[in-house]
């Protein structure tokens, strides 16, 4: 399966709390992921928490993009990716 | 201690009985049907799961059982007939009088909507003939609103890539009803436990059967020792150990699949027929409804082959005589073709063989008739080639329907010489005429035009008839995916007067359809509704839905998209409704082309998705939906686009068909366009827009030429170019806006020079998700010194409760009373995705019901009173 990286844009900032109403979130992004075959590996999230880099296994952008939509999180880019490990060449 | 006591523990598959109980459990609460797709190898115990499920079903639970036959070419509906014996009734009726799939499914559905809760097996789909798997299609459908629980085994290992199953399972993916099970085999511990009481080696025993479970009993079974080297060694080994009596009808039994009536029995093994206790006590043998047949089709055919070859045409030959003669009811011609060719009887095969045909015709299965007939032609040699013609060009109708172009081509060409031989020219320009429309589906494009013009050129010379008439027609339609319009008119009028002078309804019908929508292009006609009119009055849904497809491609043609919009939606309906699949995938091409233009981008790739789910021959639907997919991502700015357009290049470009390139060439200079390659646009462009001119198609003209402008490439201004394209940005933009198409109403604003308008074009393009070509005009604003604005999402501008455009969608549908199933069906979506889009609705709009929801959004003012 493809892996992305979709960037994301979050003026006001992302907050996520760490309580059980964040674990409801998270919980409720991942269903909604696994009903177009979407998952979820993890993100980076920048200092200002302002701008999230999300790596993502999925069918294709138009999933990635749909779960967006039903999770209610923006989309800035999808960027298809593979992995590089410098480790790998020495 | 026999093997069925001691296999019926590890053999029960506890989990997949549960699932199989809680989809029955949930059918009945929720009053929606559920289909559960079982599968898993030969052998590997699909059949004991679904009998054990069965056996302890609630006692008010109907089962209802079919199963599909191992004939070289099965019955049609084959497994229905066993259901509609049970269930009587409309199915009954139905399914022994010449229906299609859409008359079964609606009767069957009917019937099991008056005892909810029911389950219906369909067994061996891997044989399925196509009428059942279309039916299996349409039922799928509609199980939103039919209580069953419907279980479907097939062995997922025999289906090659072009399996007839494998496109219907296809189909069902995303089908929120739908579950799977997939069975393997016995682990080692359990080969192990089964293997104690008979001391032999588990080890051995688990290398050698790979933990199949009918393997592993079969050896267990035999009581030898030796563990033998494959499951037919095993079966034969069983079968060794019965008396004489027993194994000489074994081989009876064999010969005639699916089973044996007790009637056919005696005919075949006379008084053998003792030996039946025998065979039902060792459990090689089974009773079913009429008569007895093997525990499993893997023992059937190793005591088959094991018949040497002389007896087994004597056992045929036997079977033949007793089917033609039974002793109730009309004979069965399938199974009558079938014996006849295993019974090597040349006159059998061809007096059943085409019999069988027709009846396969008359109930949709054309795969099974084309077989039919190549079965008689295989025995026909002989025929005098009038004769065979005859059942060539039957058989070349029959591929034409199931997309086995090269056979049904393959198939004319000998008809062609047939009737060239014996000197009929009627004939020879008649085949003419079907071997063109024949070519033009896989896109021999050329050959199809110069069969077209023989085949007129040819009937012209004769006495005027039906042919000709036909031939017309046939030229006009092939005029018409050439875009030329003017000819196309002239020919379909020409078929037109022909036809009238003959009285022949459903030439009347498709000649003035083809007449009325190239007038309406040319600028001329305009009663467009009339079209439908007379094709519902003339014909039967073959012209209604050539009627559908003909005003789509002329209105989407000429982007009156208000029409099209229109005559796709309601041509859809009508064809899920009449099991029309051609049809229904040209139209959700075309839905989502429209979509695309009229800047709806997730229901685009929804639509685009769904064809490039189907597979077909048919090239035109699938280079659409490439396009219109490569399009939505490159304008989104996501990746993977030119895989899909190379594809769609490559079906297109051999063809030399305008209508099928033009659109790929402009979707390659648009993302070569966004990728800032100039190079790229003059690659893509150059030799389409010269074809294009030729043919005089002025919206292609205008879309290729714009492209060229866009990356500052010579063009030819006086080149005839559709209205929009000739116009100044401001008044362009209004009128693509008239059209409906915003993302070319923004990308005409983006040509303006001064900061206003491009301002205004950057906003337009935020608002449409089109980040690429916003950053283009953006940059283009920072060249020029300006401040360029931090744009809104696309997705929080809808309107002040933050509803998207297909929530607002949803929510007018919701607004107006209709069910989630309902909005469903009208927006060609999954339950699903409307669930999910009115658990958002109700969030966004605070609200806790559908009725509060709706309250919200009329008092917002975001959805209208009720239409």
């Amino acid at each position: 399966m493809p892996r992305y990286i979709v960037e994301r844009d979050f003026p006001t900032g992302l907050h996520i709390p760490v309580d059980p109403s964040g674990a409801a979130i998270c919980t409720t992004v991942v269903k909604n992921n696994t009903e177009e075959n979407v998952t979820w590996v993890h993100s980076y999230v920048s200092e200002d928490k302002s701008k999230t880099f999300c790596l993502y296994d999925g069918p294709s952008p138009e999933a990635i993009r749909k779960v967006a939509q039903r999770n209610d999180l923006p989309v800035d880019r999808i960027t298809q990716v593979t992995v590089l490990d410098p480790y790998f060449y020495s | 201690m026999t093997t069925s006591s001691i296999s019926s523990e590890i053999l029960e598959r506890e989990p997949e009985q549960r699932a199989l109980v809680d989809a029955l459990d949930l059918v009945r609460r929720t009053g929606h049907g559920s289909l559960v797709l079982v599968a898993g190898e030969a052998g590997v115990g699909k059949t004991t799961l679904l009998r054990q499920f069965a056996t302890n079903r609630p006692a008010t639970t109907r089962v209802l059982w079919g199963s599909c036959d191992p004939l070289f070419t099965p019955r049609p509906f084959g497994p229905l007939l066993d259901v509609a014996d049970a269930l009587g009734g409309e199915l009954a009726d139905v399914v022994t009088t010449s229906a299609t799939a859409h008359d079964a499914v609606a009767a069957l559905s009917r019937q099991l909507r008056d005892q909810p809760g029911s389950v219906l097996v369909l067994e061996d789909l891997h044989w399925a003939d196509e009428a059942t798997l279309d039916m299996l299609r349409l039922l799928a459908r509609r199980l939103e609103t039919v209580p069953v629980l419907v279980l479907a085994s097939y062995r997922d290992d025999q289906l090659h890539r072009d399996h007839p199953l494998r496109l219907v399972l296809g189909e069902l993916t995303g089908n929120p009803a739908l579950r799977r099970l997939g069975l393997t085999g016995l682990s080692r511990e359990a080969v192990g436990q089964l293997a104690r009481p008979y001391h032999v080696d588990a080890d051995e025993l688990f290398a050698k059967t790979s933990g199949n479970p009918f393997f592993v009993l079969e050896a267990l079974a035999g009581g030898d020792a030796a563990i033998p080297d494959t499951v037919r060694d095993a079966v034969l080994a069983r079968a060794s150990r019965l008396g004489d009596q027993a194994r000489t009808l074994l081989d009876a039994v064999a010969v005639v699949p699916p089973f044996a009536e007790v009637w056919l029995l005696e005919s075949l093994a006379g008084e053998v027929i003792e030996g039946i206790d025998a065979a039902l006590t060792s459990g090689m043998l089974v009773a079913t409804g009429g008569g007895v047949g093997f525990r499993h089709e893997l023992a059937r055919l190793a005591v088959e082959e094991a018949i040497p070859p002389h007896r087994r045409v004597a056992l045929h030959r036997l079977a033949l005589a007793a089917l033609g003669h039974p002793p109730a009811g009309p004979p069965d011609l399938a199974r009558l073709a079938h014996h006849a060719e295993a019974a090597r009887d040349t006159a059998a095969v061809l007096e059943y063989a085409p019999a069988a045909a027709a009846r396969a015709e008359a109930l949709g299965a054309h795969r099974e008739a084309a077989a039919q007939y190549a079965r008689a032609l295989l025995f026909g040699a002989a025929l005098p080639p009038a004769e065979r013609a005859d059942l060539l060009e039957r058989r070349a109708d029959a591929c034409f329907i199931t997309d086995q172009y090269d056979a049904g081509i393959a198939a004319l060409e000998e008809a062609l010489a047939a009737r060239r031989a014996t000197g009929d020219r009627l004939g020879e320009g008649d085949v003419l005429r079907q071997l063109s429309n024949f070519l033009w589906c896989p896109g021999r494009v050329g050959e199809s035009a110069e069969a077209a013009r023989l085949s007129v050129e040819l009937l012209e010379s004769l006495p005027q008839g039906r042919e000709l008439a036909l031939a017309y027609h046939h030229l006009a339609s092939i005029c018409v995916r050439a875009s030329q319009w003017q000819a196309a008119a002239a020919w379909a009028r020409a078929a037109l007067g022909l036809a009238e002078r003959l009285r022949e309804p459903t030439i009347i019908s498709r000649a003035f359809t083809v007449a009325t929508i190239s007038e309406f292009v040319l600028g001329s006609g305009d009663d467009l509704d009339e079209v439908l009119g007379k094709a519902q009055r003339l014909g039967g849904p073959g012209e209604i839905a050539h009627a559908v497809d003909q005003l789509v491609e002329a209105t989407m043609a000429t982007h009156r998209y208000d029409l099209a919009a229109r005559y796709i939606e309601d041509g859809l309906a009508y064809c899920n409704d009449h099991g029309l699949e051609l049809t229904r995938l040209y139209l959700l091409s075309y839905r989502s082309r429209l979509a695309l233009d009229q800047g709806r981008w997730t229901d685009a790739t929804e639509a685009a998705e769904l064809v490039l789910g189907i597979r077909r021959t048919s090239i035109s639907p699938r280079i659409q939906a490439l396009v219109v997919l490569a399009l939505v991502r490159a304008r989104r700015g996501d990746p993977g686009r030119w895989p899909l357009l190379d594809e769609a290049w490559r079906l297109a470009e051999p063809t030399g068909e305008l209508t099928r390139i033009a659109p790929v060439a402009a979707a390659r200079a648009e993302i070569a366009w966004l990728d800032g390659d100039l190079d790229g646009v003059d690659r893509a462009t150059e030799a389409t827009l010269e074809l294009a001119v030729n043919r005089g198609a002025e919206w292609h003209v205008g879309a290729l030429t714009r492209w060229r402008l866009r990356a500052g490439l010579d063009v030819d201004a006086d080149a005839p170019m559709a209205k929009p394209y000739l116009l100044e940005p401001d008044a362009a933009c209004e009128l693509w806006l008239d059209l409906g198409q915003p993302y070319e109403a923004a990308l005409a604003l983006a040509e303006a020079e001064d900061e206003k308008t491009l301002l205004q074009a950057y906003e337009q393009l935020q608002r449409l998700g089109a980040s690429p070509a916003a950053t283009i005009v953006g940059n283009r604003l920072r060249e020029r010194g300006s401040a360029v604005p931090r744009g809104p999402r696309a997705s929080t501008l809808a309107n002040a409760a933050n509803v998207t455009a297909r929530e607002l969608e949803v929510l007018q549908l919701l607004a107006e009373g209709r069910r989630n199933a309902e909005i469903a069906s009208t927006l060609v979506v999954s339950r699903r995705t409307v669930d999910h889009h009115v658990a958002t609705i109700l969030r966004k709009l605070g609200a806790r019901t559908r009725g509060e929801a709706t309250a919200e959004a009329l008092r917002l003012g975001i959805v209208g009173q009720t239409r």
